[in-house]
């Protein structure tokens, strides 16, 4: 059987009108990235000169002061400091993996999706989500309307990974999960699970990954453990869970 | 973004590999082509950066069956039954291996994935566990059940 199928199998071509319909539908995404690129940095140099002519050292305030943030958990916990032009302006570490993970990136003054885009591609989470780890994209933001466009984005891009949380935080419990060593991302999920377990400390749940402190307030509450094979959708508490993808998988 | 160059070679090494993974969880040759422009768009944007041919190869067929499942979400997509994608292939399929590819497409998708993972890409239950986000025990449930389908519907060994 076994060779049967893989005769069977290696029947199976691309078809040369698919490859080169790809090639070509390719080079067309090619042609107009430059440009798209190119117009978009001079638009956005232009308007930060603008900016700074206008206003001096207040633009240059401006540009360097954060006003909303990304927290990214499974084990490693980072968070993307981001400006208004929605550009990452740091990123830190919140255990030791995620000091590790903030180390090999290069994401300073990247668009903050483009700065995701990088840590979901990063082997050490691709490894995460593959042992069927949870991970959480949390934004948080001053300007609420900022706040809903962020977690549109991040909703759309994570629909195509499974096991991923998108959600958003009050940009106040961030000083808060800060002073408790956490970022804000693994903090609301304290916070869930604190409700639920009084007695439970920032410190204990510092080393847990999200998958452990999710099956927890599962536990808890009574909702059934999702294994990633099967079980209904979670969207936590308070509404504040925008999307969980992967979380159940489809009816096949 | 990745060069030109890259993104040819990458057509030329992995588009076979795509097109059975269409053809494994598909349901026509329109949603292929989605597949191909949507997994291949997504390469030349990465910024991975591949330990090897392998790591490369196991990066595309997860980034193809996460494409395929998002596709198949959308219900507005056709309902046709993925065996007529064969249709599609050229006539030099003999009588044997269609009634094989058949019998594997007439499976449940979870049946299909393992189906064509282990037997003809050759990966471990492990490996597939790592690559499906599948508990590896599962992928062993799964594995036993498919050949056991396979054979009740091709008859004959099953040396696997």
């Amino acid at each position: 059987m076994h060779e049967k199928l893989k005769t069977s199998f290696d029947h199976i071509h691309a078809e040369p009108d698919l490859k080169a319909g790809t090639r070509e539908f390719l080079l067309h995404k090619m042609s107009e990235y430059p440009k798209k690129s190119a117009a978009y940095r001079s638009l956005l140099a232009a308007a930060i000169c603008l900016v700074f002519m206008l206003a001096g050292f207040g633009g240059y305030r401006m540009y360097f002061t954060p006003v909303s943030a990304v927290s990214i958990d499974i084990n490693p916990s980072i968070e993307f400091k981001i400006n208004r032009f929605d550009k990452v302006l740091s990123v830190e570490g919140y255990n030791d993996d995620g000091i590790d993970l903030a180390s090999g990136l290069n994401v300073r003054f990247m668009g903050y999706m483009d700065a995701i885009n990088q840590v979901l591609n990063d082997r050490t989470v691709m490894e995460y989500l593959a042992q069927d780890e949870v991970l959480s994209i949390m934004v948080s933001s001053a300007d609420g309307k900022k706040q809903n466009e962020m977690l549109a984005n991040v909703e759309c891009y994570a629909a195509e990974y499974h096991n991923v949380y998108c959600g958003m935080g009050r940009y106040e419990d961030m000083t808060a999960a800060h002073m408790h060593g956490l970022s804000f991302g693994k903090y609301r999920a304290f916070l869930e699970l604190q409700a639920l377990e009084p007695n439970i400390t920032p410190e204990d749940v510092q080393g847990w990954t999200m998958r452990e402190i999710r099956d927890r307030i599962d536990a808890l509450s009574g909702t059934v453990p999702d294994n990633g094979q099967g079980g209904a959708g979670h969207h936590g508490q308070g509404g504040e869970y925008g999307h969980r993808n992967g979380w159940s998988t489809q009816s096949e | 973004m990745r060069s030109e160059q890259e993104a040819n070679r990458a057509i030329e090494l992995y588009s076979d590999t795509v097109r059975r993974l269409c053809i494994v969880h598909l349901k026509n040759h329109a949603d292929a082509e989605d597949i191909f422009q949507i997994v291949f768009l997504k390469y030349i944007q990465s910024s991975v950066v591949f330990e090897g041919d392998e790591h490369e190869k196991a990066w595309f067929i997860r980034v193809t069956i996460n494409a395929c499942k998002d596709l198949l979400k959308s219900f507005w997509r056709s309902r046709t039954v993925a065996i007529e994608d064969l249709m599609d292939q050229p006539a030099s399929i003999d009588a044997e291996s269609r009634e094989v590819l058949e019998a594997v497409l007439s499976l449940p998708t979870k049946y299909r994935q393992v189906v064509y993972l282990h037997y003809y890409e050759g990966y471990t239950a492990p490996q597939i566990g790592k690559i499906l986000g599948r508990n590896v025990n599962t992928v062993y449930t799964l594995l036993t059940r498919s050949k056991k389908l396979l054979k009740d519907r091709l008859g004959g060994d099953s040396d696997a």
